[in-house]
């Protein structure tokens, strides 16, 4: 048995392809991530489709199906807040923008959220700051967690229900959101609302430093300061 | 009730591009077939297609893991119609 058949029928290389087979070409950035990550460099890859999704104007749920699943307004003192599983710092830093939170609530219980920023939100994953444009038709989403016990149900549709009315009540036609690239369940689930793609966007961050390349405007930015960030203005 | 499988698996072909020979007892979430969006879209197509009202604790991993579990589900539905 000659060597690249060995490779070739080896475990090692199945695990190798997969991420190709899942991602195309951008199956190098995942494993470029996972091996940085690894070895605890400090560097990390995140590969972002940056998409616009048209806010329905028909219910998404039969209403038999979503009878018991009321959508809400969340504020910063409300006792569902205690239930998201974010920390003080991750909440403070989403309430302090200009940012609504919606939460779901079956029969009186919280069963999940979702979060909006109207205006520029500033993203904490990576430094940067996403722009809706034109800022009084669309809006930002972003952090939208269903609890685990309710993951199976009508949760995550009635949450989308209910910030389709929400936001459609107060003039919003569209909300834009960066997705992994590598998330495949959350770019299915998107595709089946109706989103479309409007550039991507590739940082690498290695500590202080930060590399963007994108499909978009800046197309390249490069930061060695916490201080400077790159602006991406989105349009439908 | 096999003429009921076989339009859960024609519709899960069609708008959800899953393999037309799903076995009935294969579990689909586990799979990876189907998430929390579609499988709401499996239950409104089997409310529409076999006329019948689903409550939302209807869609429990018991009724929606497997084909043969929303076959029985149907069935529950129209022995209660008959009743």
């Amino acid at each position: 048995m000659t060597s690249p058949t060995i490779l070739r029928d080896s475990a090692v290389f199945e695990k190798f392809a997969s991420p190709f087979k899942e991602f195309g070409p951008a199956g190098t950035f995942y494993i470029a991530d996972r091996v940085f990550r690894r070895v605890s460099s400090g560097v990390t890859v995140h590969f972002y489709e940056l998409m616009a999704q048209p806010l329905a104007d028909k219910p998404l749920l039969p209403p038999r199906l979503g009878k018991n699943v009321v959508v809400r307004e969340i504020q910063r003192d409300d006792p569902a807040v205690g239930l998201m599983g974010l920390t003080d710092e991750v909440l403070a830093f989403r309430f302090n923008q200009s940012t609504v939170c919606l939460g779901a609530f079956k029969k009186g219980t919280f069963i999940g959220s979702m979060w909006f920023c109207i205006g520029p939100y500033e993203e904490d994953e990576v430094r940067c700051t996403f722009v809706p444009q034109p800022e009084s038709s669309g809006v930002f989403d972003f952090g939208l967690e269903v609890l685990p016990q309710h993951r199976l149900g009508v949760g995550f549709v009635a949450l989308w229900d209910g910030a389709n009315r929400y936001l459609r009540d107060r003039g919003y036609r569209y909300s834009f959101s960066r997705v992994s690239r590598f998330n495949l369940t959350s770019r299915r689930v998107h595709e089946r609302f109706g989103w479309f793609c409007l550039g991507r966007a590739l940082f690498v961050k290695l500590k202080r430093f930060q590399f963007m390349v994108a499909t978009v405007a800046p197309y390249l930015h490069f930061s060695v300061s916490t201080n400077t960030r790159p602006t991406i203005r989105l349009r439908a | 009730m096999a003429g009921d499988l076989d339009e859960i698996r024609a519709f899960m072909t069609e708008s959800l591009g899953c393999d037309s020979d799903i076995d009935p007892e294969i579990d689909l979430l586990e799979t990876q077939v189907l998430d929390s969006f579609n499988i709401v879209e499996v239950a409104m197509f089997i409310q529409e297609n076999f006329r019948i009202e689903l409550d939302a604790e209807d869609i429990t991993r018991e009724n929606f893991a497997r084909l043969s579990g929303m076959v029985a589900l149907i069935e529950k539905y129209r022995a209660k119609e008959e009743a």
